[in-house]
């Protein structure tokens, strides 16, 4: 009974009994987050019951107002990762191709790349006014970094026997580019807009909540201000779906055929 | 010499299609320097198969990047016809020893590869890939991608790849190096057969000694470092072979012959690597 | 180019290159004090570089700004102790029972993968505006790392070593100790380095947007009082301090790894 476990040949645990744990976690959460709602420990509404969130979900979405601010808050996050995206890449490429320029940069994008980015949001104010812009912009410097470090990263990576094919056929430039670069430094490029588009979240969604009047942000601290905490919870929820879902369907698409 | 049955365009009297004359190349400076390789002089003639066999680190894969045009400054000559090598050539197609199909590709469209560089219009694309797919035995796995298939497998995708190129020399580097032995010797018959279909001009790079009996018209041996040529041995074993040859007495003598040449190197491989092991060791 | 192979030789420096990236920055600061002079830049949205430089020295020593990193270093410490605690003996209990793994696994790096940070307004209610909320998300945020880099590193273990303690008939708990938590190491503290990096990240956010102590408030401060370049110089100050973070992260991380 104390002899050591096989850990390198443990069988696979079956189905069932998986299933049987995650069922068994996720209710005991739902039970001590009934019970403590039911136990008045916290004040009125702050662990509101299951019930009354589900029910807020329909508020939400018959809210007034919401789809609009579901619209503005999905433009920005669009916008920020198109540009900082695209900015990044081509960043990206240019330090990975030349060995100098990855030397002189990619230490400084490498260091700069997971300082606290909300903390420009004032200069954005300055720059680009209390509109969408300031969001963007602030969302668009999030999805640079990981987008340029993981690009010229990727360009390391390419499997140098994969050039050699190329250059023995004799692929001009152009070629090179476009059938073996390209396609090699997908999932590296995508990983990187993977990464970049949940910061990128992150920084507009955190700039709509310090200062805007559109938007989810917006909307999170006017459920808040107004203590409608079932509300409150149903928003996240939806927020918390949305980048799950994204950023699976990006790492889906970076995976595909690998 | 060959079988009465053979009939290669001639074996012997042609002349060579790629000459490789007094080739030289040195990698660094001073006291470390390495000769790869050391004035070099071979010939491989129209249909034959060649294989350049040598111990691990004697400069084979140098060699075998000079000639196909990837490493452009070393000293002497190669020559297709009477065309110097400058850059890779449209008559030399290479086989790389590392895994080298493109993962986002399926077979059909990595074979079709460099018809699609060449621009050659769909329809001759599909065809010409999908009758080089058939030759090398993998007419069922045309959709697949690589990482559905064996190492095996890969690499005849690849050898496919550089057939459909329609090269006048075939220049292989290991192809089978990464795989087991039977694996090697069934492949092996693959070759000797497609070699038996196209007449085609080959020359094999490999540190295998029955693989270079097996495939082999001709094997040069190299000797380490540095890389010189050793001697020249004609394989008279008959045509068409298969895998079967392995077990005659003749291509035992072969072997044994060759290996009382490559032991000596061998060995001085093993003492310089183990020496090189312990001056790490007494430097860190 | 006095001689020829001058450049090459210098283009080669180890130290040459990376020392050209920070001399482009300084020139890029130096192009934009020549456009303000020049009246082609906006001044009142972009103060002179140099009176930022200024204004740093002014920062540092006006604006208690040791009380402040005193505030941020210790939320960052008892959130990472913190994640460290809980986080390396969760990645041992998923190692160790493979159910738990299979059945959670994927939970956990949803976790690490949801902006926890949004929810900051909740946790305001939760456990009210003090340093406890800020240790709790940033917490919650930084777990998930060290635990998916514990169980990776557990399960790394190469199979031929956990034979030989089968061999020496090892008990389950001397297995652990003597073999796989050892070799887990380096991973963890590419755990922790992670996890460190985020919490930090998350205290300094969270202390901005609620305007709550330290240095995230220290720039909201700056920016509310509409000192141009107060604003910047503090916003480099906290740029430069979590760089510096980051660094000795590093060094700590590397010092750590198994020679090569």
């Amino acid at each position: 009974m104390a002899a050591a476990r096989p850990i390198g040949d443990a069988p696979e645990p079956s189905r069932r009994a998986v299933l049987a744990v995650r069922a068994g976690v996720a209710a005991a959460c739902l039970v001590v987050w009934e019970a403590i709602s039911q136990s008045g420990l916290f004040f009125g509404d702050v662990v509101p019951s299951t019930m009354k969130i589900l029910a807020s979900f329909w508020k939400l979405a018959t809210f007034d107002g919401f789809w609009t601010h579901l619209a503005v808050t999905a433009g920005e996050v669009v916008a920020s990762v198109a540009i900082g995206s695209v900015a990044g890449v081509i960043c990206g490429i240019a330090i990975g191709a030349e060995p100098f320029l990855r030397r002189a940069y990619e230490p400084i994008l490498h260091y700069l790349s997971p300082t606290p980015r909300i903390i420009l949001f004032p200069v954005m104010i300055m720059w680009f006014g209390i509109g969408p812009e300031s969001k963007v912009a602030l969302g668009a410097l999030s999805a640079f970094f990981p987008a340029a470090l993981s690009t010229s990263a990727g360009m390391l990576l390419i499997d140098q026997a994969l050039i050699r094919v190329g250059r023995s056929f004799r692929a001009t430039r152009w070629q090179m580019a476009t059938k073996i670069y390209l396609p090699a430094m997908r999932a590296p490029v995508l990983n990187g807009v993977r990464l970049g588009f949940g910061l990128a979240i992150i920084g507009v969604l955190l700039a709509e909540t310090k200062l805007s009047n559109k938007g989810l942000g917006f909307l999170v601290m006017q459920f808040y201000s107004r203590f409608d905490m079932p509300t409150l919870y149903a928003l996240l929820i939806v927020l918390f779906a949305m980048a799950g879902i994204f950023n699976a369907l990006i790492g889906a698409m970076a995976r595909e055929r690998r | 010499m060959a079988s009465p049955s053979d009939t290669r365009p001639g074996t012997s009297g042609d002349e060579p299609l790629l000459v490789v004359d007094n080739v030289y190349k040195r990698f660094g400076e001073g006291a470390d320097a390495t000769i790869a390789v050391d004035h070099m002089s071979f010939g491989v003639k129209p249909g034959e198969f060649v294989s350049v066999i040598g111990p691990s680190g004697c400069g084979k894969s140098t060699l075998f990047n000079i000639i196909g045009g990837l490493l452009g400054e070393y000293e002497g000559e190669v020559r297709i016809g009477s065309e110097r090598i400058m850059g890779p050539h449209p008559a030399v197609g290479m086989v790389f020893q590392e895994e080298s199909t493109f993962p986002w590709r399926t077979v059909i469209d990595n074979v079709a590869f460099p018809l699609e560089l060449r621009g050659a219009p769909k329809s001759e694309r599909l065809d010409k890939a999908h009758h080089f797919i058939d030759l090398v035995g993998l007419a069922n796995f045309e959709k697949r991608y690589p990482s559905q298939l064996s190492g095996g497998m890969r690499q005849r995708v690849s050898i496919a790849r550089t057939l459909v190129s329609e090269p006048r020399i075939l220049l292989m580097d290991e192809p089978f190096a990464a795989l087991d032995e039977q694996t090697r010797l069934l492949l092996g018959d693959k070759i000797l057969q497609i070699q038996q279909q196209l007449h085609q001009t080959t020359l094999l790079i490999t540190h295998n000694l029955t693989e270079a009996v097996q495939l082999s018209d001709r094997i040069v041996v190299m000797t380490y470092r540095p890389g010189r040529l050793k001697r020249i041995v004609n394989i008279d074993l008959p045509r068409p072979r298969t895998s079967e040859v392995v077990g005659s007495d003749a291509f035992g003598h072969y072997v044994a012959e060759i290996w009382s040449d490559l032991r000596e190197e061998a060995s001085r491989g093993m003492l310089d690597a183990e020496a090189s092991v312990a001056r790490r060791g007494a430097r860190g | 180019m006095a001689d020829r192979g001058g450049l090459p030789r210098l283009l080669a420096q180890r130290w040459f290159a990376p020392t050209f990236g920070l001399a482009t920055i300084v020139a890029v600061f130096a192009v934009v004090e020549a456009l303000l002079r020049a009246d082609l830049l906006n001044r009142y949205i972009l103060p002179f570089p140099s009176d930022v430089v200024l204004a740093l020295g002014r920062v540092v020593t006006e604006e208690n700004i040791l009380s402040r990193m005193g505030d941020t270093a210790f939320e960052v410490l008892a959130s990472g102790v913190l994640v460290v605690l809980v986080g390396v003996p969760a990645g041992a209990l998923f190692h160790r029972f493979p159910v738990i793994r299979a059945a959670l696994e994927t939970w956990v790096a949803a976790l690490a993968a949801a902006p926890v940070v949004l929810a900051f307004p909740l946790f305001l209610v939760l456990f009210g505006r003090g340093q406890k909320t800020i240790i709790v998300i940033s917490f919650v945020y930084g777990v998930a790392p060290v635990l998916l880099k514990t169980l990776e590193g557990l399960s790394a273990t190469r199979p031929v070593l956990i034979n030989v303690g089968r061999s020496l008939n090892m008990t389950s708990s001397q297995m652990f100790w003597k073999i796989l938590f050892p070799s887990a190491i380096p991973s963890i503290f590419t755990g922790i380095r992670l996890s460190w990096t985020f919490c930090l990240v998350t205290v300094v956010a969270v202390e901005f947007l609620v305007n709550l102590g330290g240095l995230g408030q220290l720039i909201n401060d700056l920016a509310e009082r509409y000192d141009l370049p107060g604003t910047y110089a503090g916003i480099t100050f906290v740029i430069l301090l979590s760089v510096a973070f980051f660094i000795v992260l590093e060094r700590v991380e590397n010092w750590l790894q198994p020679a090569p």
